[in-house]
């Protein structure tokens, strides 16, 4: 009998700017945000690892600011007033990996300076690592405010993952969650990952989450168990 | 009420407002809606102006009271406020002429006191201006206090809307001058303080983030301080090009080019962007040589020099290099040090010298980022409250500073550590117990839990196959022994450091 294939039922990542947790590794991120619009400079930029938390962090903030959110790929020389409209906040994600056309970049970002208005950039490394080939714009970006959230601790890889359970409405004994986080890399994209593969797993064998399924699973994802 | 003043002189300025408008707005508009204006009076700094009917009133007051306003403010400077009634009631001063004071001026002056950027104080008085709009005394009062927090010269942006506005922080007062900037900087104050033009075009060039844009700003808010009539506007030259490609598509380039031929002083930022946009290229030739026509003043910057630029017409290129032409370079120790030395005393932050001195001495791209540097230390010593000092410095700006980010690795720790401790790396995956090994092996366990996001199986495999237990024994361990021996965890420290730097 084939094993039983789980329903992808959409459990609901919450979103919202309480519900985020608040660690050494992105204290500094989080004071950065929550002191906008009262930024030194025209722009804030929010760096780190794959899962540490920036796009959460960048969608509580859009919220807050009635940010903009522009995708790179629309970004054109000629379609940058019309982008823009009236907006005084934008946010733009993954920038070092997909950036915007430099030029238009770099207009969008005198427009909005020009009407004292602000643009959130998240990124995987600090804007001094960015291959920028426009001077003009790479100067701009450099001198922006820039705050680096951290891999997470081992404390804050747990409250994550606990809260990755209680999302998916999972209930798992606290030795089998020390048993992942003293084995799983400091990532938060992991420790989603492995929430995820727990869960289908649990789901699709019909079994409880206990350490030898979590070994299985952690087995399965790569990681030493 | 007063009688009014109606002298002969008052009639003229009226006179010149109306020939502004006309010019501005063309004569269909000016035909339809700014001839059947009268002029009422000036009372207390209210321009009365009357017109017949209610609906012209409206209409009048949301299309062009503020534009009569800003020109009635050139011509006079006791108008403070336009007000636009209707004909019956401005005869009789009835009541029912609802004072047109509101709406109009309303929005701007928040606006323009938002626009002041960086000024919390504006900020606050631009909301309050917003708060208060339900009631029209308030909004009256708060837009006025908003008005009076914007700084000189910025009501004229509204008028000039065709330009962008002014930031208050780029002013020749806080230009800091050194041997790389002084001769570009002796040319801007000359040609803000000359009546006449004493070359035209000023071209001023140099790398990003050097000063081109704050000599522009200091020059024209200088000029419109000295002289509020003259029309000063600076923009940059993607703005220019916008608004041309805006003017082609609802095609009224006329008015286009009307709004930049009656400027007397236009500065243009980075012209550079405009090479190679042949119709915004040739539409920027006809407004330059219009104004050098009529012997206005035109201020030009780019990042090259007018012979050095690509993807400009040679008949342009020539004539950019008409004038005189002043570069920037880049700055020197001294004058970084200058620039950060005022900039701190401007934030009003204590700042340690070392602290200035060690960005002076590290982050020489230009001042922009410097400035930019300063900024990130002084706002994370706020939002954490810790005071600035050089090893907070050094932290916050890490990124900066660093040449790469690249994460180190276990092997690279194994290594450091092995040589710290004069012991063979082979030791590091030995099942040897000794303590002269084993100690070490632990500082490098440590090491890798504190510097990389290995987890702990990964690190104890990387020790000769050692299981994540005693990885986490080996941390606890190093925990307590830095807890108790100073010096002990002043070595580990000194490691960590090695290894990050």
């Amino acid at each position: 009998m084939p094993a039983q294939l789980p329903l992808a039922l959409p459990h609901r990542p919450s979103l919202g700017g309480s519900d985020f947790l608040v660690a050494d590794a992105n204290r500094a991120a989080v004071a950065w945000l929550d002191a906008w619009p009262d930024w030194p400079s025209p722009g804030l930029v929010v760096w780190g690892e794959t899962g540490c938390g920036k796009s959460h962090l960048a969608a509580t903030w859009q919220m807050r600011a009635a940010a903009v959110r522009l995708a790179a790929q629309d970004l054109a020389v000629a379609s940058v007033p019309t982008l823009l409209g009236a907006a005084k906040a934008i946010l733009l994600e993954d920038v070092d990996r997909k950036p915007p056309e430099p030029v238009a970049w770099l207009h969008l970002y005198n427009l909005l300076a020009e009407r004292g208005g602000h643009m959130l950039l998240t990124a995987r490394a600090a804007p001094a690592r960015w291959q920028i080939a426009l001077p003009d714009l790479a100067s701009r970006l450099r001198a922006l405010a820039a705050v680096e959230i951290a891999a997470p601790d081992e404390s804050l890889v747990e409250a994550v993952l606990v809260k990755h359970f209680a999302d998916r409405q999972m209930r798992v004994p606290t030795e089998t969650v020390r048993y992942i986080v003293t084995r799983l890399d400091r990532s938060l994209g992991a420790v989603a990952r492995i929430a995820a593969d727990l869960d289908a797993a649990s789901l699709a064998g019909k079994r409880p989450a206990s350490i030898p399924l979590a070994r299985e699973v952690l087995r399965d994802a790569g990681f030493a168990a | 009420m007063r009688p009014q003043d109606f002298g002969p002189s008052l009639e003229a300025q009226w006179v010149r407002v109306r020939a502004r408008l006309k010019g501005e707005f063309g004569e269909a508009a000016y035909k339809s809606w700014l001839k059947p204006l009268t002029l009422v009076g000036i009372d207390d700094g209210v321009a009365r102006i009357a017109v017949p009917t209610r609906f012209m009133q409206d209409w009048v007051r949301q299309h062009y009271a503020d534009r009569i306003k800003t020109l009635w403010r050139a011509e006079n400077k006791m108008v403070r406020t336009v007000e636009i009634l209707v004909q019956a009631a401005a005869g009789n001063q009835a009541p029912a002429a609802i004072p047109a004071t509101g709406t109009a001026q309303r929005p701007t002056a928040s606006a323009a006191a938002r626009n002041v950027y960086g000024s919390a104080n504006a900020q606050a008085n631009g909301q309050a201006a917003n708060r208060a709009t339900s009631s029209p005394q308030a909004a009256n009062a708060a837009a006025q206090t908003a008005l009076q927090t914007a700084m000189i010269g910025r009501t004229q942006d509204d008028v000039e809307s065709f330009g962008a506005p002014l930031d208050p922080r780029f002013t020749f007062e806080t230009f800091v001058q050194g041997k790389s900037n002084e001769f570009a900087a002796a040319a801007a104050r000359r040609v803000a303080d000359e009546g006449k033009v004493p070359f035209n075009p000023l071209f001023l060039y140099g790398g990003v983030g050097l000063g081109k844009t704050h000599l522009m700003h200091a020059m024209a808010w200088h000029i419109r301080k000295r002289n509020p009539q003259r029309r000063v506007v600076y923009l940059s030259a993607e703005k220019f090009m916008y608004q041309f490609i805006r003017a082609m598509r609802f095609k009224d380039t006329m008015s286009f080019k009307e709004q930049f031929r009656s400027v007397d002083v236009l500065l243009v930022d980075d012209v550079q962007f405009i090479s190679g946009k042949d119709a915004t290229q040739e539409e920027f030739f006809h407004t330059f040589n219009a104004l050098v026509d009529q012997n206005k003043q035109i201020v030009l910057s780019a990042d090259k020099s007018p012979a050095d630029l690509e993807g400009l017409e040679d008949r342009v290129r020539s004539r950019l290099g008409w004038g005189l032409v002043a570069d920037i370079h880049p700055t020197t120790y001294e004058l970084r040090l200058g620039i950060l030395q005022s900039k701190a005393e401007k934030l009003g932050t204590p700042m340690p010298p070392k602290v200035l001195e060690f960005l002076a001495h590290k982050i020489v791209a230009n001042v922009r980022e410097l400035e930019g540097a300063l900024n990130r230390i002084v706002a994370h010593s706020t939002l954490v409250g810790r005071p600035i000092g050089l090893e907070s410095a050094q932290e916050v700006l890490h990124d900066l500073l660093r040449a790469s980010d690249r994460r180190v690795t276990i092997e690279e720790i194994q290594k450091k550590v092995a040589e710290h401790f004069a012991i063979r790396l082979a030791d590091m995956h030995s099942p040897r117990r000794a303590r002269q090994v084993a100690r070490p092996r632990q500082v490098a366990m440590y090491l890798a839990k504190q510097l990389t996001s290995r987890s702990l199986p990964e690190i104890g495999r990387k020790f000769g196959g050692r299981d994540h237990t005693t990885v986490m024994h080996a941390v606890r361990k190093i925990d307590e022994l830095r807890a108790a021996d100073a010096a002990f965890s002043e070595d580990v420290e000194l490691l960590r450091r090695m290894l990050e730097a």
